[in-house]
This record gives structure tokens, sequence and C-alpha cells, in this order.
């Protein structure tokens, strides 16, 4: 009778497996208690520099959503500041067709401009409206943006300059967030100041009402238009809100693929680990129990 | 008649200590059974008849296979590199382990903060949170230079205390060698110091590529590369010096040896000291000194709060070797960050210049996280792809062992159907020379009176 002899002394091959089927069991219960299949970046080494990018566009998703909340409240401002400044321009305008009517005496005519003259004011506070301490119609200057000057033609100064800001709200998407007050109160197509200056001087002389009406008109029309740019502005800060929080879903399911612990096969490897391991201590207790049978 | 028979009984008791000195050192590491050699005597013929003349024990063999103690040896050191290697590289990449103060996360920091000082540029807040998230993101880069760089000298450590204890192992081989060739010169059985020295070159093994020569004035250890380690009596220590980087370089017979080792736990050390860390270094470098470069351009287009042109944000990088060890940011006051384009305190307009740099290539044609994730890459696959040769590695070694094990191993069951045997045809033996006094017995009283 001959055959192969085989090791009689299997325990270094049987703890070298013991071995391995603990480090499996063990790497099973760390993606159980993380959640992820990647905990460091040799247990997928693509997959873990495909996580710096996600966890990065993540990151820079959240950033833009912060950006947008930060900036809704200047626009909103913004936007109901020139709101009422479209109210008073309205007031103003038929304050001036009032004073148009030919039965009016000076002193009635006299007390017209007298109440421009106080939503004169009213405008120039509107314009140098602040938010957060800060000049809102000011272009990018942080110094007060209309100041009374009788040197003026109009009576009023813009002390700003005609610079505006840009944030970023996506990847490469650029949301100018501000009008230099320049470009909305006395920009080309209707000098909101001017008109009122010059309706007050023709109700004061009698003179031309009806033309400065129609300019106050035109300023009406003008920034009613700039404030087109506000709701805009917002609209669609809002909008990309919404396709950020789409982004960011994608992103993490993204991640969730990439990194994610396949749970259930987690959970049953874990699981049936626990058995075999067990199980694999067996081989000794059987070498152990044949010794002692042979001994007695 | 009555020498066959004590002839045997000596043979008998011979294989017996063998089988009791193979069920002693069962479990001694490196030992190899032995097995008595039983030979018949020469016959004696006395007319037509041939007579037998008994058994003695030849010797005691001990059952090796040099040529597989050979295998398990180169596998040895191969699995001695591999786990230096990998047990190294598994330290260096907890560096790039994402966490919330890893590179890759600094420089998501470090930009979005720059999109929340764009929303309102002369906010005294939001402009030191630019300053904070610059100076974690320069942290970042030292800490895990700094790390890099500790690691390579306890690395380097490591590399000293090996020297030490191969020239320890070479000595004991050296001395066991003399044993060996003095025993053998007398023809005698040195089996228990060859397994002793096998068990030492197991251990030479795991530290540096050695391999055996034997000629017939005893074993010869070289490196793979032909340096001399042991010769016969004699061994060659191995000696450390101190280079230009600060590290110690192994030199034999005044001989600088360490590029030339190949497999062992000494080059997986020099492996990870000499080639990973200082590459991993020099892509930090580069990705740090990108960064701030660019950055720092970036910031001189624009202006501050107080209307003057940018200065440099990050301190400009040194050239060469150092740049992530020494990134450091260069404003302190939150109010000269140039966030204006136009001058106006107001505007934001180069804070998008700056944010730009996020996706600018500034390391080596990539933008910062592209690059940034690619040493996360390469960092990750030498850690896996040295695990799996690891793994594989360590399942040949087993199956080695395993082989030399069915060789070489003691098993109790055959040692213990052996005794039977021997214990037997001791007996045997006992009980011819108890009959063979009985049958002298007979002959000397074949004359006596009572008879």
């Amino acid at each position: 009778m001959s055959s192969i002899r085989v090791n009689p002394n299997p325990m270094p091959g049987l703890l070298a497996a013991l071995e391995e089927l603990q480090q499996r069991q063990s790497t099973a219960t760390q993606q159980l208690a993380t959640g992820s299949r990647i905990n460091r970046p040799s247990d997928d080494p693509a997959g873990a520099a495909e996580l710096v990018q996600i966890s990065d566009r993540n990151s820079q998703v959240d950033s833009f959503k912060r950006s947008i909340d930060s900036i809704t409240g200047l626009l909103s401002t913004a936007d109901s500041t020139l709101s009422s400044v479209v109210t008073v321009l309205q007031r103003a305008m038929s304050l001036g067709v009032e004073g148009a009517n030919g039965t009016l005496s000076d002193s009635d005519r006299a007390a017209v401009a007298a109440e421009l003259t106080g939503i004169q004011n009213q405008l120039i506070s509107l314009a140098n409206t602040s938010y957060q301490g800060k000049f809102i119609f000011s272009g990018t200057a942080q110094t007060q943006p209309f100041v009374l000057d009788p040197n003026s033609a109009s009576g009023v100064r813009y002390d700003g300059n005609p610079g505006s800001n840009q944030i970023t709200i996506g990847n490469g998407y650029q949301l100018q967030v501000n009008l230099p007050g320049s470009q909305i109160f006395s920009g080309a197509g209707g000098d909101v100041f001017q008109a009122l200056h010059d309706l007050i001087a023709a109700l004061q002389t009698n003179t031309n009402i009806d033309t400065a009406v129609n300019a106050v008109n035109g300023a009406f029309r003008y920034v009613t238009a700039q404030r087109v740019f506000y709701g805009n502005a917002l609209n669609q800060a809002e909008a990309q809100q919404t396709h950020l929080d789409t982004e960011k879903l994608n992103l993490s399911q993204q991640a969730n693929v990439v990194g994610g612990a396949d749970m259930p096969r987690s959970c049953a490897e874990a699981g049936v680990l626990q058995r075999v391991v067990p199980l694999a201590q067996i081989p000794e207790q059987i070498l152990l129990a044949t010794r002692y049978r042979k001994r007695a | 008649m009555m020498s066959i028979a004590t002839g045997a009984l000596g043979a008998e008791q011979g294989a017996l200590n063998a089988t009791t000195n193979n069920v002693a050192n069962a479990n001694t590491p490196g030992y190899s059974r032995l097995r008595p050699v039983l030979t018949e005597n020469d016959p004696v013929v006395v007319g037509t008849v041939t007579y037998g003349t008994g058994v003695s024990l030849a010797k005691l063999q001990s059952l090796r296979d040099p040529i597989l103690q050979g295998r398990i040896q180169e596998e040895t050191q191969q699995q001695g590199q591999l786990n230096a290697f990998v047990s190294a590289m598994q330290q260096a990449q907890v560096q790039f382990t994402a966490s919330s103060s890893d590179i890759g996360t600094q420089i998501s920091n470090f930009f979005n903060s720059l999109d929340q000082l764009s929303t309102d540029p002369t906010n005294l807040a939001l402009r030191q949170g630019v300053l904070t998230a610059a100076s974690n993101l320069a942290g970042a880069f030292n800490n895990t230079a700094n790390n890099l760089s500790l690691q390579g000298s306890n690395l380097d450590l490591n590399v000293m205390q090996d020297v030490q204890q191969l020239n320890v192992l070479t000595g004991q081989i050296a001395t066991l060698n003399l044993r060996i060739s003095e025993l053998e010169g007398v023809k005698q059985d040195a089996s228990a110091f060859i397994d002793q020295r096998d068990v030492l070159i197991g251990q030479l093994s795991n530290l540096i590529d050695v391999s055996a020569i034997q000629s017939d004035n005893g074993l010869t250890l070289t490196t793979a590369n032909g340096t001399a380690l042991v010769v016969g009596g004699q061994n060659f220590a191995l000696s450390t010096q101190i280079n230009a980087a600060g590290l110690h370089d192994v030199y034999a017979q005044g001989k600088d040896i360490t590029a030339t080792l190949t497999s062992g736990e000494l080059a997986g050390v020099l492996q990870v000291r000499d080639q990973k860390i200082p590459d991993v270094l020099a892509k930090l470098d580069t990705l740090a000194a990108g960064l701030a470069t660019a950055l720092n351009t970036a910031h001189q287009a624009g202006f501050d709060l107080n209307g003057d042109p940018g200065g440099n944000l990050f301190a400009p990088p040194p050239a060469g070797p150092g740049a992530a060890a020494s990134m450091a940011v260069q404003i302190t006051d939150p109010a000269l960050i140039a966030a204006s384009s136009d001058g106006a305190p107001g505007s934001n307009g180069n804070v998008a210049v700056l944010s730009a740099v996020h996706d600018q290539p500034v390391a080596a044609g990539q933008t910062p996280t592209d690059f940034y994730s690619n040493l996360v890459f390469a960092v990750g696959n030498d850690v896996s792809s040295g695990s799996a040769e690891l793994d594989s590695s360590q399942l040949i070694l087993t199956q080695l062992q395993d082989q030399r094990g069915s060789i070489s191993g003691v098993s109790l069951d055959e040692e213990a159907a052996n005794m039977v045997q021997y214990q037997r045809a001791f007996e045997a033996a006992a009980r011819v020379v108890t009959t063979i006094n009985e049958l002298l017995a007979t002959v000397i009283n074949m004359g006596s009176i009572t008879g």
C-alpha cells in the first residue's frame, strides 16, 4: 500500500484560512457600520478617486445653494424697493395730471409742487436703500449713491459707480445681482430725478406741465422696465435652486453607486462568516479528538 | 546467532530512538523528521549454505528537500518585501483617506469660501472665512507632507534595525556552518544543525534577497546581485551610512548596495522610503506650488478693500521640493483680500477670477481636484495591488510549506505505528536471545549427571 504523504501538520494552512475569513468578516462589518464600500483608497482606488471628484462637486453645489440663499434677500429688497419707487412715481404722475388742470390756482399748483418735492425726497431715500448696512443701488461703490446737490441739473447727484457684481450659481453660470443706481434712476431712457425736478419747476412756473408729465411717465416706464431685472434674477435664482437640488440628488446617488456598500450582501457576508469562522476552528477539535482516541 | 539477535536489538533501539526524537520535535519549527535506515549485513557462506548475519542501523536519515527549501526561501523573500511595502503604504494612504481635513476637502472648502465672499464682498467675516479656509488648505498640505516625511524617517529606522538583525542572523549562520562542516568532516550526522540553519536562513530570507550556494567548503549566502553575506564559517556584516538626504544607505564591504536589493523586507522598506514617499511628496509639491502660484496670479489681478492692487495670497512657493511642507498664507488682514476687479470696495469681480482656478490646469495640466484624485488613485492602487500580490504570495508560501510538511513534517500517527512496529521487532529479538539462551542451557545440561 502506498499513497502520497499528506502534511501531518495542517495548522499553518488552517490559520491562514481562518485569518482570511476573519479579515473578510471585519471588512463586511466595517462596510455595514459606515454604509460605505470604500473606507480607504485601497478598497477601490478608481472608486476612491471618483469619490474625490463627486465630493468636490457636491460641496460646490452646496456652496452655490448657499450663495443663492444669501443673495435672495438682496434681490428681494431691491425688487420691493423698486416696486415702491413705481408706486411713488404713479402718485407723482397723477399729481402732475392734476396740476396740469387749467382751473387750478397758483397756490393750488404750489401745494401740488410741494407734495411733489416730498415725493422727490421719498424717492431719494428709496434710491439710498441699504441692505445689511450696504447701499444696494450704488454700483460696486460703498458710498451713499444719491445726494442732494443744488449744482446738479436735477438737484440730485449720483455718487456711486457704474459697476455691477455677478455671482456664480452653477458651473459657468454667472448671475448678475445688481444694477447701478445711475442706470435705474438716471439712465438714458429716463431720469427720474430730472423728470420730477422739471415737473416741480413746470408747476411752479405753470409752463410745459404736459411735457413734464410725459417725461415723468417716461421715467416711470423706464424704472418699471429696470425692475424686471430683479424679478428675473430672483426667478433665475429660484429655478437654479431647484436644479441644484436635483443635481445634489444625482450626485448622492452617483456617490452611492460608486462607494455605497451593498448592504444586503454585506449583511449576508457578515452573517455567513459569523457561522463559518467557528466552523473553520472545528478541524482543530477533530484533530485533538482523534489523538485522544488513539491514546485511549 | 547471538550476535544477530543483539545487533537486531541495537538496530531496533536506534530506530525507536529516531521515533522518540521525531515525536519530541513534532512542533519544533524547521525540524525535519528522521528515518532509520536499516540495512542487511553481509552474509557468510559456509559450504553451500549462505547464512544471513542480521541487521544494522546504517544511519538516521533526515528527510528534507533542498530544492523545496530554496523555493520556500525565495517566496519568503517575496513575502517579506510585499509585507513591508503594503504595511508602509497602508500607513501612507491614511493621509489620503477621505475625511473632513484631507487636501481634497480643503480644496473644496477654500473655493466654497470664495463663493460665499462673492455674495457680499465687503463683509469682513466672509473675508476672514476665505483666509481661514486658505490657511486650512495650507495646513492640510503641511500635515500631509510632514506626516509622509516622518513616515520616511520611521522607515529609515526600520532599515537600520533590519541591518542589525540581519548581521546577527548571518553571524549565527556562520557559526552553524562551522559546526556542520566539522561534523560532516568526520562523516557524522549534522541534520540538527542543518535544520536550525534552515530556520535562520528562513528568517534571513524575510529580510533580504538571499540565495544559497552549497559547495564543498560549506554554504555560501549572497544577495541576489552577488554580495557575499556568509561564506562558510565567515559572515560579512552589512553597515549603514547616512546619505545626502539624511537617510541611511546599506553598505556591504564599503560598497553601496541600497539600490540593488530586490526582495525581502529591506527591499520593501527601501522601495517605500526611497521611491514611493518621495514620489508622493513630489506630486504634493507640484500641486501645492501650482495652486499657490495660480491663486497668487489671480489675486494680483484684483484690488483689496482699500483700493490697492492685490499682493500674494500665499507665500510664493520655493522652487524645487518643499512647496507642500512650507505652504503658508501670506495675508493676515482680511481687508487685503483682492476681491474687487475695478478698485471699488463693493466689487466682487476678482473673486470670480480666483474661483476660476478651481477649473484651471494648475499641476501637470490638471485641475487641482483632478490632480488630487489621481494622487489618491495612485496611492490606493499601490496598496491594493501590493495586497493582492501579498495574498497570492501567502497562498504560494502556504502551499510550499504544506509540501515541505508532507516530506519533512512529523506525523504522530505514523510515529505511533512505527513505535509499535519497532517495539514488536525489539521484543522478538529479545525473545530470540531468550531462546538462544535456553538452547545454550540445554546444550550445557546435556552431559550433566542429573540428565
